[in-house]
């Protein structure tokens, strides 16, 4: 006789152990490190204390910083919206030819990591920038104009450039959801233009918006390279950077990890709270195939001009950052004196570049092989069992992509310091978990998308004539998603390879850097750092570009689905 | 080839019992129905005898060998799903002969067996296509293909008919029928389709509600039916309710429109119970000119006609309210139009009686 509770639900040995451990693997991943910052920010001198809190609210040096980092991810949220809304109104609305390279082509500007994107726009806008020399020789100003807003301006431009894609999926989904028969019923009661958009459309598309909103916010204020490179310092990520090399000292940081936690909590609870109850089922479609109609000849013209120029736009941080990579010295003038290839083997050369890029390797390497087996399991358990509490499965697997990637960095240098796992001595093992965790849910979501087309009755069909459960896995439904399997794992690895706030963070000797952190070292150093560092960029951007190509080769339509909340 | 038995089984999904206490033993070489309208747990028996379930409560048998807790895949029953469920990533030979190749099965005869399994359906010239080239009728044939080919015990099909369209349905039909003549193997057929479980079945369980309500051959059920759900579930039935009078080998039945003389549908009628008289539409026809005939002859008011080509309804009410539908199997000529008032006669020995237990019918 067995127990109600296996009873009830599908579980057994093996399942059970695998539970737990994967329970354990949160809490001393997940939670412990968020926990450990909690209470070292909320205690002082043992006992429970709100004075660092205090302290933020009244002291105007953190005042500034936390409505810096407010104003950079308002700005960007703003900017983010104007830009991709009609973007994706016209791409969702209207069938033309080529629309699926467009499509594609909005994805390009995420190959690379602002930061990186920062190093060539610094290199062109800069106050004796090739822009500025430009204007001045055409006489077009006389003094060299401050492209950067003292720092400010770059970072926003930066960023949305770089995150307008995210906000465009969001939105683009949330457009395309929407029963056309819903629009048609208030075209038919006489509503348009934007009439039609303001009552219907937009409360409709509201929810996906607001996902989208919401990431781009948070990646906006936690971004740390982008501000760190355009030694824009007084916003909150920069001080918990700063706060690294004396974080026994002083306490503030884990404060202020302590206010974007909840930061993120509130904006998160915010939206359940606002649209939990606003989920619209789109209640069956009528027969209309689709609401887009086809672009007249001009119409096409128009959203090529649009498009083309947008990406132009979102292109200038990477072919700044090309120009810099092949420029033999390039200061005080508006083109490069010489152009060179030499700083693209120096990267395998030089005592900083050449082992980051090994170390880059062997560490998304692990990280994705732990996210392919974790991320397999957990999507089989979520599609295929009846386990208790898969819903809280779910949300923890999930969590990750909704978490401030420094804020997890840093409770894992707090954390774990003075344990054998502290990132001081040896930060690899944390480097391979922080990657592992952070891409997880790409990895489980590309999995249970798998799961979710392929029907059980394909596996029962190989039970009924004969298979075991572990061959019908092998032979039946691995082959079935298999391209799942393959997206997925590529995109954890080129994100872990491009990795910047983990790689920051927790990497402090110069012999562990990966790639990221030994760009950003590389810039610090006048001679050839930033040409080095360009080159490295580049070679990360090739390999980001080609992964998301393939990824999307193999997921096809569903690839957006990833980068959505 | 086996006898399946299954003894007192319950099949519960949280609370619900999708199946309760079901008793049933299929012999070999059968080809045995489950028949019920959608829900009543024929599918979850079907997934039980194959393995996908198991019972809360009961025991399932293959000959005399309990195989309740075999998994489904040493069971060695061969399944045809609703959808088929061709793996779309192998070609119609490589469907066929997984199951073969799981099996100590030398290379000649497992080709000289796939071969065998192919032209039986009439697939072999399809046999590099993937299955998502095929169209339902022939994806179907391979599913049957691939379950056949290991020569399984037993056959097991889920409504394998339902998405198809109506001609091809037909032709399916005989396809299988024929197939079980050939190999007498025993095959377990779900639907609820009543006329597919009429035309091909040797025998039929009618199940409701996770119960099995009546089992017997298809004439059986139709003519015997042992009560209201089942007499409407397999065709059409007029109902017409009264008070049993007079026991015996034939039931009299006071009824408002005249006493009614039926055979008993269910053992333990007594006097006074309140009881319904079935008849088929089929089972009357209209009594013209002979005044002096009363027995079982009642008269009524047409209401409306649909004619079918075939054949040809009338649905009249009766003085009391009730309404009937008598059906013209060869309708020359419209007999009887809206509003006119006729006489018609109920046939000697076609009226079933009933309990009344004013459950809903099936439909």
């Amino acid at each position: 006789m067995k127990t109600a509770l296996l009873d009830r639900y599908d579980l057994n040995g093996p399942r059970f152990l695998f539970l737990a451990g994967l329970f354990a693997f949160f809490l001393c991943f997940l939670f412990y490190p968020l926990w450990y910052a909690v209470v070292r920010a909320l205690w002082v001198n043992g006992e429970p204390s709100l004075v660092f809190f205090e302290l933020m609210a009244s002291n105007p040096i953190y005042i500034e910083m936390i409505l810096n980092s407010f104003r950079l991810g308002m700005f960007t949220t703003v900017a983010t919206t104007l830009l991709s809304l009609p973007v994706a109104f016209l791409l969702v609305r209207y069938d033309f030819r080529g629309k699926n390279v467009l499509n594609g082509l909005i994805l390009v500007p995420m190959v690379l990591p602002p930061f990186v994107g920062a190093i060539g726009m610094k290199q062109m806008f800069a106050r004796f920038g090739s822009i500025n020399l430009l204007l001045l020789e055409l006489g077009i100003i006389d003094q060299p104009v401050d492209w950067f807003g003292g720092g400010f301006a770059g970072v926003v431009i930066l960023q949305v450039l770089h995150l307008y894609p995210i906000m465009f999926l969001n939105v683009a989904a949330a457009l395309a959801n929407i029963d056309p028969s819903l629009e048609e019923a208030a075209r038919n009661m006489g509503a348009r233009g934007f009439r039609l958009f303001r009552t219907v459309t937009f409360p409709l598309m509201l929810p996906g918006y607001f996902a989208g909103a919401i990431i781009v916010f948070i990646w906006a204020f936690t971004d740390l390279g982008t501000p760190l490179i355009f030694n824009y310092r007084q916003v909150v990520m920069v001080e918990i950077f700063n706060a690294i090399s004396d974080i026994n000292e002083n306490p503030m940081a884990y404060a202020l990890v302590v206010f974007l936690l909840l930061l993120t909590l509130l904006f998160f609870c915010l939206s359940k709270l606002l649209l939990g109850g606003k989920r619209y089922e789109m209640g069956a479609r009528g027969h209309v195939g689709s609401a887009s109609r086809r672009a007249s000849t001009r119409m096409t013209a128009f959203i090529y001009a649009l498009m083309i120029s947008l990406t132009a736009m979102a292109l200038i941080p990477h072919l700044s950052v090309l120009l810099t990579s092949i420029s033999e010295r390039w200061f005080m003038s508006i083109w490069p004196q010489e152009i060179t290839g030499k700083y693209y083997p120096l990267v395998y050369r030089h005592p900083i570049a050449g082992p980051s890029v090994t170390m880059s390797l062997m560490l998304s390497t692990l990280s994705t092989i732990c996210d392919v087996v974790l991320g397999i399991a957990i999507a089989w358990l979520l599609a295929r069992t009846r386990i208790p509490g898969r819903g809280a499965l779910d949300t923890v697997a999930m969590l990750p992509l909704a978490l401030p990637g420094p804020v997890l960095a840093f409770g894992y240098l707090a954390g774990f310091s003075g344990t054998f796992l502290d990132a001081r001595h040896n930060p690899v093992p944390l480097l391979v978990i922080a990657y592992a965790v952070r891409r997880l849910p790409y990895m489980v979501r590309s999995a249970y998308a798998g799961f979710q087309q392929t029907s059980v009755a394909l596996e029962e069909a190989a039970r009924n004539v004969g298979a075991s459960p572990l061959r019908t896995t092998l032979q039946i439904t691995f082959p079935l998603i298999l391209a799942n399997l393959v997206a997925g794992s590529i995109l954890c690895f080129s994100f872990a390879m491009l990795e910047v706030s983990d790689s920051l963070i927790l990497a402090l000797k110069a012999q562990y850097y990966p790639i990221t952190k030994a760009i950003y070292a590389l810039m610090g150093r006048i001679a050839d750092g930033p040409y080095i560092a360009s080159a490295m960029g580049m070679l990360g951007m090739l390999l980001l570009m080609l992964s998301l190509f393939l990824a999307g080769r193999f997921l096809g339509r569903r690839m957006g689905e990833l980068f959505r909340a | 080839m086996v006898r399946v038995r299954l003894m007192d089984v319950t099949k519960e999904f949280g609370s619900v019992a999708a199946v309760e206490r079901v008793d049933l033993e299929i012999e070999r070489g059968e080809f045995f129905f489950l028949l019920g309208p959608s829900g009543c747990g024929k599918t979850t028996l079907l997934r039980t005898i194959a393995g996908f379930y198991k019972p809360e409560r009961g025991r399932v048998f293959f000959d005399d060998r309990d195989v309740t807790d075999v998994p489904p895949e040493k069971r060695n029953t061969g399944m045809v799903f609703q959808n088929y469920a061709l793996w779309p990533h192998m070609t119609v030979w490589q469907n066929v002969e997984y199951g073969l190749s799981l099996r100590n099965v030398t290379h000649e005869e497992r080709t000289e067996r796939i071969h065998r399994a192919l032209q039986m359906v009439r697939m072999e010239a399809y046999r590099d296509r993937s299955p998502n080239q095929l169209s339902g009728g022939q994806q179907q044939r391979v599913a049957l293909a691939r379950a056949l080919v290991i020569e399984p015990d037993v056959v097991l099909l889920d409504e394998p008919l339902s998405n198809l369209d109506a001609r091809l349905r037909l032709e399916m039909r005989e396809q299988i029928q024929a197939l079980h003549r050939s190999l007498g193997v025993t095959m377990i057929y779900v639907t609820h389709d009543q006329k597919e479980a009429l035309a091909m079945a040797g025998r039929v369980a009618v199940m409701k509600a996770g119960r099995v309500v009546q089992s017997g051959a298809p004439r059986t059920l139709y003519s015997q039916p042992v009560n209201r759900f089942v007499a409407d579930f397999i065709g059409e039935i007029n109902l017409i309710s009264g008070r049993a009078v007079q026991l015996g080998e034939k039931i009299g039945v006071e009824t408002s429109v005249g006493m009614l003389y039926g055979r008993p549908g269910y053992d333990g009628i007594r006097k006074d119970d309140r009881v319904l008289c079935a008849i088929r539409p089929e089972a009357m026809d209209f009594l013209e000119g002979r005044p002096g005939e009363t027995d079982h002859v009642v008269t009524g008011t047409i209401r409306n006609t649909v004619y079918l080509g075939e054949t040809e309804q009338y649905v009249l009410d009766l003085p009391d309210g009730t309404q009937v539908k008598l059906v013209d199997r060869h309708p020359l000529v419209q007999k009887a139009f809206p509003d006119d008032r006729v006489r018609i006669r109920f046939a000697q020995d076609a009226i079933a009686i009933l309990k009344d237990d004013g459950e809903d019918s099936a439909s």
